[in-house]
């Protein structure tokens, strides 16, 4: 199963270009902490699909799709594995030290999160979205 | 993920990892860390300061390493943080325990 995730290292080096379409402030702090963010987030959803979604098949499919505007990104990620209901994810306790259960805090703690889980043969879609603040003017790409 | 550990003569372990940690390098580490503590080590300094990117089950690894030193009675100190890995480590409120710069994972101050 993990070597299904050697295709999330594609997946995040595309994330991490588009980053760069956003905004001309690149390599600004702002910036840099947007991609960090962004990446991470990614990286986690990813993570998620296919160690839960896809546990137990020996392959499946993530469609990513990544949409960039004047200091936004959305990155959507449809898969056709197990859903899941976010609302009941619980918050880890950090006072306890936990060693698991923070991936999805660190999605939403850095993306907004938009999920649908998918019916009939639809699959599932997981929408991640961020704006790039910051108090400098940018002439985002499109 | 690049890992490399030294004993010195006083059993202070000393682990330095760099590159990724992932949920896919994941299992090196925690490979290494069952090696560490067989020693019983009164010390680990761990270095982070060539980590490049750090996911939760790193994060978890990590996590687990020191609590089951300080469950041994001993300590660690983990230092060089930047960047992404520091990031999540604030996230993650795990720089509650931090000093001076370096995370002092045994001596947890307010």
């Amino acid at each position: 199963m993990l070597d299904r995730l050697q295709h999330r290292d594609h997946t995040l080096r595309s994330v991490s270009q588009a980053c760069k379409l956003v905004s001309d402030r690149v390599e600004s702090p702002e910036w840099k902490e947007f991609r960090l963010q962004v990446v991470s987030a990614v990286s986690e959803a990813f993570n998620n699909i296919v160690l839960h979604g896809y546990e137990g098949r020996e392959d499946g499919v993530i469609e990513v799709e990544i949409r960039t505007g004047p200091d936004h990104i959305d990155v959507e990620l449809r898969d056709w594995g197990a859903s899941f209901d976010p609302n009941k994810i619980p918050q880890p306790d950090f006072d306890s030290l936990p060693e698991s259960g923070l991936g999805m805090y660190i999605i939403r703690a850095f993306m907004s999160m938009r999920y649908h889980p998918g019916k009939k043969g639809r699959p599932n879609v997981l929408v991640l979205s961020k704006a790039l603040e910051g108090p400098a003017p940018s002439r985002g790409k499109t | 993920m690049n890992l490399s550990t030294s004993v010195g003569d006083s059993g202070i372990t000393r682990l330095a990892i760099g590159g990724e940690l992932d949920v896919i390098t994941v299992t090196e580490l925690r490979a290494e860390i069952e090696r560490v503590l067989a020693n019983r080590p009164p010390r680990v300094e761990v270095d982070l300061s060539s980590l490049r990117m750090v996911d939760s089950s790193g994060v978890g690894a990590l996590v687990s390493l020191y609590k089951r030193v300080r469950a041994q009675g001993g300590e660690v100190v983990m230092s060089g943080l930047r960047d992404q890995p520091l990031a999540i480590f604030r996230l993650l409120r795990l720089d509650r325990v931090m000093i001076g710069g370096e995370l002092q994972a045994g001596k947890q101050t307010a």
